[in-house]
């Protein structure tokens, strides 16, 4: 997996992902990284939370079929130290399954927060200790502050700026805070040969 | 004491266009605005007005017409798309006229912790959200339909709320409040009894109740008059109104045809007319509290947030209906040119137009400077605590975003306005930015070298000391400089004795007039933090806007033109310990 065997606090991949060795991941074989990502010490995916059930026709969301992807990661995420991303569960046609959690490109999540929601956006910012409940959707340029608990099912739409337990939309992103939400000078900072952010 | 994060708040030219129509005729335009002579005048961010004019930079569009900041307070805006912030269906305009600001689909708010609501089978396991489109083909669990809350678990069962159907929630929702449904009757015993089925009784309802009959009444007494047959409007009609003042004032001057008509119109006075007694007895609201005690009373937020007003315990609470949200454009408020339109359809998150300052003037960021002997060994420096009386120093670093070098003027008083005078030095308030000459990161180290023959022949590299008239650092498009702060003390006794040495002093800072008493008062909220206004002037060559009838036809595509941009900013540097 790994082109560069130099023992780095990182393990650095061909698509560029820069996944830290005390990082945990589980069940491997479920967990899509669109590459450019970065999963530092501690933050853990729960790939083993695979779909139990077999998908019914039209219910198979946008997944190739047979993958059985639990988590799909896009470009340029930053999965912060001790966080966590755990595919939601509910009872499904009798039965308890799981079904996949996605990230767009750019997500940020924070230090020790937990998501287990079904969609995640582009360019979304998740704060420190935040929970994402069950089954969200987090539409793209969304900022979560620190501390929110976003409530299972909720719906998030773009531009918004969320707080509060359970989290409610406490503002609008300014048409000038698009850019910050882009995680290109944040990957860089990270890895075995860290470059400092530009000015 | 919380940790402090500096921050630097632009002042919106609009703040001006207010102070200044008032004293003058209001015939300015915008070119007379910016000879205004700005040297004169001073800022202080403290003052109330300013509140209403300081942004963070990326809060601010750029007009470039008028070559102007634009704020959120100044633009005006247009609604782009109306839609349901929960099922992102997009509202139109004329529905939103007969139908309300909310969503009329299944889209519901938790009454007591405002979460989403799902709509469950009362009798199966939990399900979620009928949105998700796999619900359809799943074995259908009968009804009753009940919407659930699964952040507090709270229930519609809870207030005697169930429904036939999983579809359209609202619509069966507000037949069962407005009492035009029996469906509740069912589930009756478990409903307030202040609630009958037969009687509108939510504020809506009376009105739409009241309504029909006034207009039933008026109908009647204008049969005759060709008036009628506007059937709902009745009431809106100038006719109707005088009528209904003349009722109501007593005042029966109007003729006698009208007076005779006025009599035959009599007041709502039974329930069904939407006419409600006032409920002086309150003992039942008080058996009520004893039994259901704190816990079953209604916060404020929550009974704020109801659509209805009256909400006194947690039963007579009613799922919330989504509000609905909009996607706006901005025009700027002087030339009515649109600075700002996004896409309209609800998932597209592109924007048509995008004007934003952040492309148009640098961006000043403040980070302590540490020295490499601290003046006091063993003092850990807290970040963003200042120590009084201690001087510090702060790196500015302004980031120029133009295509073109710019030439930056910057100006603060010498000491900080309000009770607490700290000083203030700019090291080095004159430099020259770069332009920001290429994004691409590969091309950055060529580029490098060249750079730094220009700069050589400047003579203005980076220095990497703090002395006067000299920048900190240099970048491609960035210059740091050297900000040197001397707290003012916080403690009563300290700042009576600086006031008397600002006035001995060279007399600048504080005007003598200014402040005849000293506030001895308590230190009031955020006073502590050392906020410095500052004045920024940017000049530079960029292409000429062509926005002018009749400027030199034909050749204008190198033409170059000075241009100029000055405003006012707060820099938040740091919090002053109080000791
Ligand atoms: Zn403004
Ligand atoms: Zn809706
Ligand atoms: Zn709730
Ligand atoms: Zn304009």
């Amino acid at each position: 997996m790994s082109r560069k065997q130099v023992k780095g606090e990182y393990i650095e991949t061909d698509t560029g992902n820069k996944v830290a060795r005390k990082a945990i991941l589980i069940g491997t074989q479920h967990i899509m990284l669109g590459g450019k990502t970065v999963i530092q010490a501690e933050a853990m995916i729960r790939g083993d939370l695979a779909r139990t059930a077999q998908p019914s026709s039209g219910a198979g969301g946008a997944a190739a079929p047979g993958s059985n992807t639990a988590v799909a990661i896009g470009r340029y995420c930053f999965l912060s130290r001790g966080c966590c991303l755990r595919p939601p569960g509910r009872i499904y046609k009798g039965s308890f399954t799981y079904l996949p959690l996605r990230l767009g490109d750019h997500v940020f999540v924070g230090e020790g927060s937990v998501v287990q929601a079904a969609t995640v956006g582009s360019h979304v910012h998740i704060g420190q200790r935040v929970t994402v409940g069950e089954f969200a959707i987090i539409k793209d340029y969304v900022r979560i502050l620190d501390g929110s608990v976003v409530a299972p099912n909720t719906v998030i739409p773009s531009f918004s700026v969320v707080a509060g337990q359970p989290a409610r939309v406490i503002g609008e992103v300014p048409e000038g805070g698009h850019e910050a939400f882009e995680l290109r000078e944040l990957y860089k900072t990270v890895g075995n040969n860290p470059q400092p952010l530009p000015v | 004491m919380a940790s402090f994060t500096p921050y630097t708040y632009i002042q919106c030219p609009c703040y001006e266009t207010i102070s200044r129509t008032r004293s003058s005729d209001g015939t300015q335009t915008p070119s007379s605005r910016d000879s205004f002579e700005e040297d004169e005048r001073t800022f202080d961010p403290r003052a109330p007005r300013s509140n209403y004019c300081l942004y963070p930079l990326e809060y601010l569009l750029y007009c470039d017409v008028c070559h102007q900041i634009r704020c959120p307070r100044c633009v005006s805006e247009e609604l782009v798309t109306i839609y349901c912030p929960n099922c992102l269906f997009e509202v139109g305009s004329s529905s939103l006229k007969t139908e309300g600001n909310r969503c009329t689909r299944s889209c519901f708010q938790c009454p007591i912790c405002i979460g989403p609501l799902a709509v469950q089978s009362l009798e199966s396991a939990p399900e979620p959200s009928l949105l998700s489109a796999d619900n359809a083909n799943s074995s259908a669990p009968a009804g009753p339909w009940i919407l659930t809350c699964s952040y507090c678990n709270w229930n519609s069962a809870e207030i005697g709320v169930k429904f036939d159907k999983p579809q359209g929630i609202f619509a069966q929702l507000s037949k069962i409040r407005h009492g035009e449904d029996h469906s509740r009757s069912t589930i009756g015993e478990t409903s307030p009894p202040a609630r009958s089925d037969t009687v509108p009784d939510t504020t809506k309802a009376r009105f739409a109740a009241m309504k029909s009959f006034y207009s039933a009444q008026n109908n009647n007494s204008t049969t005759g008059s060709g008036l009628s047959g506007i059937g709902d409007y009745g009431l809106s009609s100038p006719g109707a109104l005088s009528r209904i003042m003349n009722i109501y004032s007593g005042n029966n001057t109007g003729g006698i045809k009208q007076k005779s008509k006025a009599s035959m119109m009599r007041e709502a006075d039974t329930p069904n007319e939407g006419f409600r007694l006032s409920d002086l007895d309150d003992s039942a609201a008080i058996s009520h509290l004893r039994h259901s005690g704190w816990e079953g009373t209604v916060t404020r937020d929550q009974a704020k947030l109801q659509v209805e007003e009256g909400a006194r315990f947690a039963d007579e609470l009613w799922p919330i209906p989504y509000l609905l949200r909009t996607k706006r454009s901005k025009r700027c408020p002087v030339c009515r040119h649109i600075i700002s339109k996004p896409e309209s359809k609800v998932g597209n998150t592109r924007w048509r137009i995008r004007l934003v300052a952040n492309n148009s003037i640098p961006s000043i960021t403040i980070k302590p400077l540490q020295p490499s002997t601290p003046s006091t060994p063993g003092v850990a420096p807290l970040s963003g605590i200042l120590r009084p009386l201690q001087p510090a120093q702060f790196i500015l670093t302004f980031k120029n975003p133009l295509f073109d070098d710019v030439k930056v003027t910057l100006a603060t008083p010498a000491t900080t306005p309000g009770r607490f005078a700290s000083r203030v030095t700019v090291l080095c308030p004159e430099f020259q930015i770069d332009a920001n000459t290429d994004t691409d990161m590969y091309l950055d180290d060529v580029l490098k070298d060249g750079d730094k023959d220009r700069r050589r022949q400047r003579g203005d590299e980076s220095s990497h000391q703090a002395e006067a008239g000299k920048i900190w650092e240099r970048g491609r498009n960035w210059v740091s400089i050297v900000v040197e702060v001397i707290p003012a003390s916080l403690r009563q006794d300290a700042q009576q004795q600086q006031q008397q040495k600002s006035k001995e002093g060279e007399g600048k800072g504080k005007g003598e007039g200014e402040e005849p008493v000293p506030d001895l008062g308590p230190l009031k909220e955020d006073e502590d933090i050392l906020e410095i206004p500052m004045f920024v002037r940017l000049e530079w060559e960029g292409e000429a806007s062509n926005d002018q009838v009749g400027t030199g036809a034909g050749k204008e595509k190198d033409a170059r033109e000075k241009k100029e941009l000055a405003y006012w900013c707060a820099l938040g540097i740091g919090r002053i310990s109080q000791e």
